[in-house]
């Protein structure tokens, strides 16, 4: 009699560019993002991505696909129409975001919600039910209106990667390319670059980061790339400098 | 993946600061025109085809010849017939459905700049006066748009054009249509170029992306021919002075030997 | 009027199976794909297989217009598959005939099963089939190339469909048929498998077949299928292995 298999069998390894319908592993250990179980208890990936396990999970990191709105998400938008009291945000999802200015509000918590068309804002998905337009909030402190800069759309799925590990490679761009950068879930990143040359610099490290991000080490190669920029740092030091 | 209201919404606002500062989002001079790649292979089974890309913008062009009646009062000429496809796989905004406005325009400002430069020889494609002549379909299809399409489909026609061999037909004593084998270069005597220009604020540039489209006040498309001559004008949307049409103009002429020299040496005009 | 003429070749399989191509009755024709060639779609997929010349691109998830036509559980699939008027040897006109209508909906059905169409509720997924130039076996290409598409733009998906067609020519049966074949063989079976499962969701069948023949026609579909689907990873694997390489080439 053959014991009792117990543990999965992991047909990947960590970091494998996976497809959809690859098998990924079978037996008792859970499917995280952008895995299913199949018919015969095969798990498998749904979409183009990197293979991804951990103690008990495997999930998929993807590397193709478009935002959908999750609660809790910091995005940034622009009001593509004003009707009653009702702002219509286009996020770049399939979901377009709502802004329900709440009834009550005076003097500069009401002209906070004095937006057009065509007015950037960074916004927080406060509601989202999977089906309709996720409700968005503006409440709070730097949401709203966001004036002057510009921005970048970058595939959604790199959003982890300019963020970093513990917001490393954010701290890493806000330190080298200046302090004013949001990045929003939804794939736009609102900056205010110092000059020119900053704002060329920040469009070739994202587009890297767009480029590069499922290959290890990417962010010793967004340093050097920084560096042999020549570009000064926030403090006015070279940047590589210590 | 860019959403064309995000884009204007987004971008809008700097792409006009840049203007007025004499820039622009791609780094180009306001009178440089994006790369312009002509793909090599088969794509199609037209008689003459070409697949361009203008920047990022890519549209294919295919022309298929085919005999018939000619128009009453033209008894002695070929038939020219141009159409356009804006793809729906080209745009998040283009539907599927017949030409609409858009597409009809374009295809009449290409067609215009054609006859306006007598480019094809149409007597030379009628076959027995008044009965039989050469019909030829010149169809222009987006499949990627990043902006100026038009200028796309124009560059794509005059090598697609260029390099259509047409079957010789001939009609016997007894009325009988025979198709030989041998071929035909079709008679292209002249190269209209097209060049589109669009206004922002003061600012003229020609060959806008997409982005650049949709911010702007105005656009207009101008043919020269290979004399220097204005064989075609299209003004689009928008309004120009008299002094800014004059100096697109003049930017178009000096632009010509350019494209033309890329469209010799890349689509291997004669 | 056609000013070419096509002829009926004179043998269109030899006894030894030999084809008017110089195949034998199991080869597939030489098929390239290339993913991600458009900019502005959010996948894409170019396919050159034989003669034939598929462009392939995905719109979604995204807004419904008309709104009343969302689904509240699931995306709407919508497919249009369309030929272009210089893809065929005599001009074709512009729009939609019968054939394309029915061609839409059956690349439809044979992608549909391999969406997790449930997982974009309210948002509509659009495929787009271009079929620039036509060497017979357009359908399968297209939902080779479609369900490519899909992965490009990053759909949830089950797994890739691989079609492929098989036919029948006197008592040979023929894996992929050339244009001869298609014009004038006896019997044609688009076939398309959603991969890994080998589930069936496309499957025409045009021509008689003895039993044992259709058996056969599906066996040798399914093995082909096998190769098709080798040719489909390895494109979508390939923007992303380029790019591996050349960051080790610069010695990063």
């Amino acid at each position: 009699m053959k014991p009792e298999r117990n543990e999965p069998k992991i047909l990947v390894a960590n970091r494998d560019l996976v497809l959809p319908g690859q098998a990924l592993a079978v037996g008792p250990i859970r499917p995280g993002d952008y895995v299913y179980v199949d018919k015969k208890g095969v798990l498998r990936s749904t979409k183009v991505g990197l293979a991804d396990i951990r103690e008990g999970e495997i999930r998929v990191v993807p590397l193709a696909g478009s935002y959908i709105p999750r609660e809790g998400d910091l995005v940034v938008g622009t009001v593509s129409k004003v009707a009653g009291n009702t702002i219509l945000v286009n996020i770049n999802s399939a979901y377009p975001g709502v802004i329900i200015p709440p009834r009550g509000l005076r003097g500069r918590a009401r002209a906070k919600y004095n937006l057009s068309p065509g007015d950037l804002v960074l916004a927080k998905v406060k509601a989202f039910d999977g089906v309709s337009s996720p409700l968005l909030s503006i409440e709070g402190e730097g949401l709203g209106k966001l004036v002057g800069g510009r921005v970048y759309m970058i595939n959604p799925t790199r959003v982890p990667r300019v963020i970093g590990k513990r917001q490393s490679m954010l701290m890493l761009l806000k330190s080298k390319l200046g302090p004013e950068i949001i990045v929003g879930q939804n794939g736009v990143i609102w900056y205010n670059p110092k000059s020119l040359k900053h704002a060329l610099l920040m469009e070739q490290v994202l587009a890297k980061i767009e480029r590069e991000s499922h290959v290890s080490g990417l962010s010793d190669r967004v340093l050097r790339l920084i560096e042999s920029s020549g570009i000064l740092d926030s403090q006015g030091s070279e940047a590589g400098e210590v | 993946m860019l959403d064309e209201r995000i884009a204007a919404e987004l971008v809008g606002g700097y792409i006009r600061e840049l203007a007025a500062s004499g820039q622009r989002k791609d780094g180009r001079a306001f009178d440089e025109i994006r790369e312009i790649k002509i793909r090599p292979g088969t794509f199609t089974k037209a008689e003459g085809e070409a697949w361009v890309s203008l920047g990022a913008t890519q549209v294919l062009v295919g022309v298929k010849a085919d005999v018939g009646t000619p128009f009453p009062d033209t008894p002695d000429k070929g038939v020219l017939i141009s159409n356009v496809e804006l793809l729906p796989l080209a745009s998040p905004t283009f539907e599927p459905g017949p030409p609409d406005e858009n597409a009809i325009e374009m295809a009449r400002v290409v067609d215009r700049a054609l006859r306006g430069s007598n480019a094809i020889d149409m007597e030379a494609l009628a076959i027995k006066s008044g009965e039989l002549v050469y019909m030829i379909f010149l169809d222009m299809y987006a499949l990627d748009h990043d902006g100026n399409i038009i200028d796309a489909f124009a560059l794509g026609s005059l090598v697609a054009l260029s390099r259509t061999k047409i079957p010789v037909v001939e009609v016997t004593e007894e009325g009988e249509m025979v198709v030989k084998e041998e071929t035909f270069d079709l008679p292209l005597r002249d190269l209209p170029i097209t060049f589109t220009f669009i206004k922002i604020g003061d600012a003229l540039m020609l060959d806008p992306t997409l982005e650049e489209e949709l911010v702007s006040d105005a656009a207009i498309t101008i043919s020269i021919d290979s004399s220097g001559r204005v064989c075609s004008i299209q003004k689009r949307h928008g309004s120009f002075r008299v002094d800014e049409i004059k100096r697109a103009v003049s930017i178009a002429r000096s632009k010509y030997p350019e494209v033309e020299k890329i469209l010799r040496e890349q689509g291997g005009l004669v | 009027m056609p000013l070419i003429v096509e002829k009926k070749p004179e043998v269109l399989i030899t006894e030894d199976g030999i084809r008017t191509d110089g195949r034998g009755p199991l080869d597939l024709r030489p098929i390239k794909i290339q993913v991600g060639v458009l900019s502005r779609a959010d996948g894409s997929a170019y396919l050159e297989w034989g003669g034939n010349r598929v462009l392939a691109a995905v719109y979604g998830p995204r807004e419904v217009h008309p709104k009343h036509m969302a689904l509240p559980d699931r995306a709407l699939l919508r497919c249009r598959y369309n030929m272009a008027p210089f893809s065929t040897p005599e001009r074709k006109r512009p729009g939609p005939d019968r054939r394309s209508v029915e061609l839409s909906k059956v690349i439809r059905e044979a992608l549909l099963p391999s969406i997790f169409l449930e997982r974009y509720p309210g948002t509509a997924i659009d495929v787009f089939v271009e079929i620039l130039r036509s060497d017979a076996g357009t359908r399968v290409a297209g939902v080779t190339a479609a369900s490519l598409a899909l992965a490009d733009a990053g759909i949830e998906m089950r797994g890739l469909v691989t079609a492929v067609a098989v036919g029948r020519v006197e008592d040979w049966v023929v894996v992929d048929p050339n244009h001869d074949e298609d014009q004038w063989g006896d019997a044609d079976i688009p076939v398309a498998f959603l991969m890994e499962e080998k589930e069936i969701t496309l499957l025409q069948l045009d021509g008689p077949m003895t039993q044992e023949q259709f058996d056969r026609a599906l066996e040798l579909a399914s093995q082909a299928a096998d190769l098709i689907y080798e040719v489909q990873k390895e494109a979508l694997r390939r923007p992303y292995e380029a790019v591996r390489l050349e960051i080790l080439r610069r010695g990063e």
